[in-house]
């Protein structure tokens, strides 16, 4: 099973990919009981493609393709900006009280902890960030 | 998401309703402003019927908790579901708050 999801690198665009999530569930890509997750682990992994992809443009291609073989789901996060690999993000530390929090570094360290495996590979020109949970 | 403020003697309860996402978080930071503003009483973000946060949200709680320690508040979350408090478990936030 395989499905598309075109957004643009625009905020407003990221309730679309809820939706389309919702829509997976529907057509039986993964039980609903892992829809909170992929959904937040999906969202942070694209606002922060977002966020530094293509940081003078708007309304640039963000791809997401979902792939589910037997019971390994593949998320792929595509596009076409500068090289930026979220892999290689320190984790920030979390034991830190609240003065001393910074207020970034929280995505990835989502994605990398909702996930069971994150990688990123830079081809063709394209930032290919590969998001695998196993059901 | 809707957010409504009700204010009492020493406490303001903001009454948050649906998702806190990226998206909806540009609106969260406008309308947590009259309790940035009174951040020196006690803050209580009642967290009921919020259905999902991410990081976007996250920042904006540890903003408020930030006000109320500089204004000499406190700040407590009542009423937060399972799937909400796993992403304050995950990013450490759990620690910061006080939960009801």
């Amino acid at each position: 099973m395989e499905s598309l999801l075109h957004l643009k690198n625009n905020i407003d665009d990221v309730p679309s990919l809820s939706e389309w999530l919702g829509m997976l569930v529907q057509d039986g890509f993964f039980p609903e009981d892992k829809l909170f997750n992929l959904d937040l682990a999906l969202e942070e992994a694209v606002v922060n493609v977002m966020n530094y992809a293509y940081p003078d443009q708007e309304d640039m291609p963000v791809d997401i393709t979902a792939r589910r073989d037997g019971n390994r789901l593949t998320f792929v996060v595509e596009d076409g900006g500068i090289p930026f690999d979220p892999t290689k993000k320190e984790d920030p530390d979390i034991t830190l009280s609240a003065e001393d929090r910074p207020v970034g570094g929280l995505g990835i360290l989502l994605v990398r902890q909702l996930m069971d495996n994150v990688s990123y590979e830079r081809t063709d020109g394209k930032n290919r960030l590969t998001l695998s949970l196993n059901l | 998401m809707t957010f409504s403020i009700v204010e009492k003697e020493t406490e303001i309860t903001g009454i948050m309703d649906g998702r806190l996402d990226t998206a909806t978080a540009v609106q969260f930071a406008k309308d947590i402003e009259p309790l940035m503003e009174k951040a020196h009483m006690h803050v209580v973000l009642d967290c009921t019927n919020l259905q999902y946060i991410s990081s976007s949200g996250l920042r904006l709680f540890l903003s408020l908790k930030k006000a109320t320690m500089a204004k000499g508040g406190s700040i407590s979350l009542k009423g937060v579901s399972p799937s909400v408090k796993q992403v304050f478990t995950i990013t450490g936030f759990n620690s910061l708050f006080v939960f009801e």
